[in-house]
């Protein structure tokens, strides 16, 4: 009989660990059967977390385990099992005829002397042996942090290492951070979107509907974090506010106010408000005629700014539009406009070009809310209709430079909150977010979809989707949105099901090597030292050194 | 083989699988179900272990004619159960053989030759012998024998070479590799893991 020591002569032991369990069965698409060593406690075992098969063909497989069950070699004993009180005979049952499985999916495999896992197309042979990944199993495929893999939290009990995200590819395509509410999506996604700008791979437009980006977020416990302005202060962030009242108040620092004209505003960016405002398909349609009827001063003539009565009763009068529609679209207009003080009556100012202009340069900008983000009709207004525009500028300037007449523009990534508003299935095939998701990065435009409705956003812009970093969900509509387009990652539903509520995310997709569950890491001092903030004493210090440098002693 | 037991007997008939030795011995000395025992072969080169499966006093025309006699008295029962020459047979499964100080848990490559010494094995070899359970297949795979019992026996036997915080241990390892053949049968388990807390 070969002794295992033989074997591990021959294909080398794993020192110091204990095996799992054996693989007895399973495929490629559906995950492998394994066995549990009758001497391991089942209860030790946690789903999400890393295991490494020992392939027959001296290749190392990793895997993830996605499910754990209790097994019998023989169906009946679950009918029938050992008297309660019989300890002898439970423990004799347990281990043999009674046995712990677990289901494994196998997603990188390493070949014998390669450094880079690659992506699985094969399965470890039958009764290959399983052991816990350690540390450098989990670091060997999660790499180094460096200028573009950053660390974004640790494996599940293994705090000591690292995951890293590959920002490159994150921003090369639409991502998506999904998750409950209260499960901290807002956390990750800033610390995502630091990482980001302290890499310099892509500017950040954040759409920042709650104030959680900026300035001063205030977690629970009314502890207050730093926003990325703050992370940032050399001017890599600005902040850009709809509501300088309530910036100020926060003690925010602005870099610049915005105010839209009436006279900027096009059919097109009302459309999306449709539904929000209650316009009609009809009343929607008449937008269009109206504006180019009435020209630029469309909305101002409509809210009455302007004298247009006899304009507007040419309109009713020549038939093109009932008195009843133009009522409504007046009355609608009124409730809405007058209500959102970022608009303002006129041709407003270049706004779009200098975000553009400092989106280009290499600044993530934060567009603060303040009040109107509690109006979701606000929300979506603006940043449709800042998508739009810094969209069509970077076609041209992608035109002009596939034509060699321009620098290729800086990569963006949009980030918006409650995506589903606008990537529902509706409308997400005509609004400018259902084309830049769609359209990949052709334009260096991409997005970061915040959401917790995952499922009420269309499944074509989903399957879009590269990176996607996921906070507990429980609906089950959510859940199987978030892992559609994901091949083989239904395993993973159980894994996402049992995230803690706190702090804990499943990411997958473009940016990691395979699907991770993590704890992020902390956002405090020791994160902001990690982005380069100096605070405090150390602030103090290098104030003196540098004026010790200037002027001498 | 340095010998310091005493021999229970000596091989009558033999196979591969099995030897039947005879023995006259005083009733404490007689060798029990469930025990292992141990027999040279090729001339030294080898010790078969058997296993104790069956132990059978055959009779003869005195024996018939005194158990009909009616009653008997002390002194007739003890010289007939102590002083006559009637040969007590036991039947060996053969689990195993040692070689080299190996143990092999397969059938020896050749039988034990007729007449040849049986001893007793002794404790310590009791211990190393059976601290794997390799030699449960050939058990499972004896015909026509009371395997369940024979199982239970050994073990419980093998057990006693540990010291008494290991043995209920060794006793449910015993039981899950006996439950890997038995798994089939929960009947048969079950009555086995009775047997081996008895």
């Amino acid at each position: 009989m070969t002794d295992a020591s033989d074997l591990d002569s021959y294909f080398g032991e794993r020192q110091g660990e204990t095996p799992l369990g054996t693989v007895v069965g399973g495929s490629l698409s559906a995950g492998l059967r394994v066995k549990l060593d009758p001497h391991l406690s089942i209860e030790r075992l946690a789903v999400g977390r890393y295991v490494v098969i020992q392939g027959q063909s001296r290749r190392t497989f990793f895997g993830i385990i996605t499910d754990i069950l209790l097994d019998a070699a023989n169906p009946d004993l679950p009918r029938r099992p050992p008297d309660p009180s019989d300890s002898f005979s439970a423990e004799v049952y347990r281990g043999s005829v009674a046995y712990g499985a677990m289901q494994v999916t196998p997603m990188l495999v390493l070949d014998e002397g390669a450094q880079e896992p690659r992506p699985i197309k094969t399965i470890p042979a039958h009764f290959s042996r399983v052991h816990e990944a350690t540390a450098a199993d989990v670091e060997r495929v999660f790499g180094r942090e460096d200028q573009s893999h950053f660390f974004i939290g640790s494996p599940l009990d293994m705090e000591l290492v690292q995951v890293n995200l590959d920002l490159g590819r994150f921003v090369a395509r639409s991502s998506g951070v999904f998750g409950k509410s209260g499960t901290g999506k807002s956390f990750i996604t800033r610390t995502i979107l630091a990482g980001i700008v302290k890499s310099g791979l892509a500017s950040s437009l954040v759409f920042d509907m709650h104030n959680d980006y900026g300035w001063a977020v205030k977690g629970e416990g009314q502890h207050q974090y730093k926003g990325l302005r703050q992370l940032f202060p050399d001017g890599r962030v600005n902040v850009v506010t709809l509501d300088e009242e309530t910036s100020r108040a926060r003690g925010s620092k602005i870099d610049r106010i915005l105010k839209i004209g009436y006279e900027q505003i096009e059919p097109e960016d009302v459309e999306m408000l449709a539904g929000l405002m209650g316009l009609s398909d009809i009343q929607t349609g008449a937008l269009y005629y109206l504006r180019r009827r009435l020209g630029p001063a469309w909305i101002a003539k409509l809210l009455e700014e302007e004298q247009a009565g006899e304009e507007l009763q040419e309109l009713v009068l020549s038939g093109r539009i009932l008195p009843g529609t133009l009522d409504a679209i007046q009355r609608k207009f009124e409730s809405f406009f007058r209500r959102m003080g970022f608009l303002v009556p006129g041709k407003g100012d270049e706004a779009v070009d200098d975000i553009f202009n400092r989106l280009n340069l290499g600044t993530s900008i934060v567009l603060e809310f303040g009040r109107y983000g509690n109006t979701l009709a606000a929300y979506v207004l603006v940043a449709n209709y800042l998508t739009r525009r810094i969209h069509a500028r970077y076609v041209d300037r992608m035109n002009r430079h596939a034509g060699g007449q321009a620098d290729e523009p800086r990569p963006l990534m949009i980030v918006i909150e409650e995506a589903h508003k606008f990537l529902d299935p509706q409308i997400a095939g005509h609004t400018i977010f259902g084309n830049i998701a769609r359209e990949l990065r052709k334009y260096n435009v991409t997005l970061l979809i915040v959401d917790q409705r995952p499922s009420g956003i269309d499944d074509e812009v989903m399957s879009q989707i590269g990176t996607r970093v996921t906070c507990l969900l429980d609906n089950e509509a959510d859940i199987r949105a978030v892992f559609s387009g994901v091949s083989g990652a239904g395993a993973l539903r159980e894994v996402l099901a049992r995230l803690d509520t706190r702090q804990q995310a499943l990411i997958m997709g473009h940016a990691v090597p395979m699907p991770v569950v993590v704890r992020t890491r902390d956002y405090d001092q020791s994160f902001y030292s990690a982005i380069g903030v100096v605070d405090g004493e150390e602030r103090k210090a290098r104030a003196k050194r540098g004026a010790e440098t200037l002027f001498g002693d | 083989m340095v010998v310091t037991q005493v021999p229970i007997g000596r091989v009558t008939r033999c196979s591969t699988r099995g030897f039947v030795g005879a023995v006259r011995l005083p009733e404490p000395d007689i060798p029990a179900f469930g025990g292992f025992c141990v027999v040279e072969t090729q001339h030294g080169q080898a010790r078969v272990i058997g296993l104790i499966y069956d132990l059978s006093i055959e009779d003869d025309e005195l024996a018939r004619q005194m158990a009909s006699a009616g009653d008997l008295s002390r002194e007739q029962l003890a010289d007939a159960q102590t002083n006559r020459q009637v040969p007590l047979e036991f039947s060996a499964l053969t689990v195993g053989f040692a070689r080299e100080g190996t143990y092999h848990y397969t059938l020896p490559p050749q039988p034990p030759l007729t007449l040849a010494e049986v001893y007793p094995l002794d404790v310590n070899e009791v211990h190393s012998f059976t601290e794997r359970f390799d030699f449960l297949p050939l058990i499972f795979g004896a015909d026509r024998l009371p395997v369940d019992d024979l199982l239970a026996a050994a073990l419980k036997q093998a057990s006693l070479t540990y010291p008494e915080k290991q043995r209920l241990p060794y006793l449910v390892q015993a039981g899950r590799e006996c439950a890997r053949f038995m798994a089939a049968d929960l009947n048969r388990l079950e009555n086995l893991i009775r047997s081996l807390q008895t």
